[in-house]
């Protein structure tokens, strides 16, 4: 006999009544959701063979238990086919870990979203897309899968817009923002590999992130040229003074000139660390520094970024259009780490 | 009819314990948390400094925590538990 669920169960006539319910109770984040029905939140249980109870996160300050029964659910409501639910408790898991520190990118009024990289085998049994138009849409795991875990946001932890979530701005991503990265033909150490998991493992790894921001070099042959265009448009980008994480994604045409050059991915972030520096002078004259321009001021750097480390480079993208682009990550490395956890099968 | 399973918390399972507020902060001490946001240190101090001045607390203390993010970190705990009676945490833009 499989175990109870408790959650409080809720009558409607049909399934448009049952879209509808789910809107007026201020469950959805504004698009129509597959009504959670027992027997398709016992399918996802099943096939993440999860019992109900099970506590897949704890959220410290707030104190809130996330038990696998409330992620099968938001995730039936995003949409997610039954094979998806490991993946999205592997990224449940990742924000609920104290160095993703929930509580920030949860509530903060810069309105990060949850930028979700898969990594290793699963990327390719679920179709989660790596190629063209990679932030979608097109997709569905791509798009359920982050759908499942910004609905568990909202109806688990509590982060609705306008009340806990207090995003001034926020941006598209928050509806849903994976990616997988294409190992296929990445000529690079996989991002899962370089922190730490072997090839053969499936993971997910997690970073509270703003929005994609697409650079343009259509003229470089050269691994330098892509990357002296990358670090230019870094420079003064996200929060400029706080050094948080970054995110390179590196579509087809680039990852094949950087790669071509012999460049791997170290070699990568050592250049961008060390080419988006920005002068205190030109930082307080644009008010990101407080203060006038002091003496000395023209010549003393201050670095983007904290340490080359805080680099995630992901081979991603399409293979034509000599376009990749970055994603300034939310606040500071200080205020949340990325995380990288296994999903289980 | 169909059933729907609701996708919300329902319980902590497990609840946070809360002091009683004191009914007055007369000679009481105050713990002031900063949370390192601009300017943060300057507005608790002011706050410190009205808690004394009308409701007759009896000194405030600031501590720093590592960043406006995270939990206030333990030696600040230890440290509130021991010199504190009332503390004063918040954030803001």
């Amino acid at each position: 006999m499989p175990a109870a669920l408790t959650s409080t169960r809720h009558r409607v006539e049909d399934p448009g009544d049952a879209i509808e319910f789910c809107f007026q109770q201020g469950w959805s984040d504004g698009l129509p959701v597959v009504p959670p029905t027992e027997a398709r939140v016992r399918a996802m249980l099943e096939a993440a063979r999860l019992e109900p109870k099970q506590e897949i996160g704890f959220i410290t300050h707030r104190a809130v238990s996330i038990t696998a029964e409330k992620v099968a659910i938001n995730a039936v409501m995003a949409g997610c086919l039954p094979a998806y639910l490991p993946v999205v408790v592997a990224a449940v898991e990742g924000i609920a870990d104290p160095g993703f520190s929930y509580h920030g990118p949860g509530t903060s009024t810069a309105g990060a979203g949850v930028l979700v990289i898969v990594n290793g085998p699963i990327a390719r049994e679920l179709d989660v897309n790596a190629g063209d138009s990679l932030f979608g849409p097109g997709w569905r795991a791509n798009l359920t899968i982050g759908r499942a875990v910004r609905l568990v946001m909202r109806n688990v932890c509590g982060s609705r817009p306008g009340t806990l979530d207090r995003g001034t701005l926020g941006h598209p991503g928050r509806l849903s923002y994976v990616i997988a990265e294409n190992e296929a033909d990445s000529p690079w150490t996989p991002l899962h590999v370089e922190r730490g998991f072997r090839p053969e493992q499936s993971t997910v790894t997690v970073m509270a992130a703003e929005g994609p921001r697409q650079f343009y070099n259509q003229l470089s042959n050269t691994a330098e040229g892509v990357l002296t265009t990358l670090a230019d448009d870094m420079r003064i980008s996200g929060n400029v003074m706080g050094q948080p994480h970054y995110c390179v994604v590196l579509a087809g045409e680039h990852m094949r000139t950087i790669a071509g050059g012999g460049w791997d991915k170290q070699r990568i972030r050592q250049f961008l660390w060390e080419h988006t520096h920005n002068t205190h002078a030109h930082l307080r004259r644009t008010q990101r520094m407080s203060g006038a321009p002091e003496p000395g001021d023209e010549t003393r750097l201050r670095p983007l970024l904290r340490s080359p480390d805080d680099i995630l480079v992901v081979a991603a993208g399409g293979r034509a259009g000599a376009f990749s682009c970055y994603i300034p990550g939310w606040s500071s490395v200080k205020s949340s780490q990325a995380v990288t956890k296994e999903v289980k099968r | 009819m169909i059933e729907l399973l609701d996708p919300t918390v329902e319980v902590t399972t497990r609840p946070i314990t809360y002091v009683d507020r004191p009914r007055s902060l007369e000679g009481k001490r105050i713990g002031l948390i900063e949370n390192t946001k601009f300017n943060s240190d300057r507005l608790l101090a002011k706050i410190g400094d009205i808690l004394k001045a009308e409701y007759g607390a009896a000194e405030w203390r600031m501590f720093r925590k590592h960043n406006s993010s995270v939990p206030a970190h333990d030696e600040i705990i230890q440290e509130l538990s021991k010199s504190c009676d009332v503390m004063v945490a918040g954030i803001g833009d």
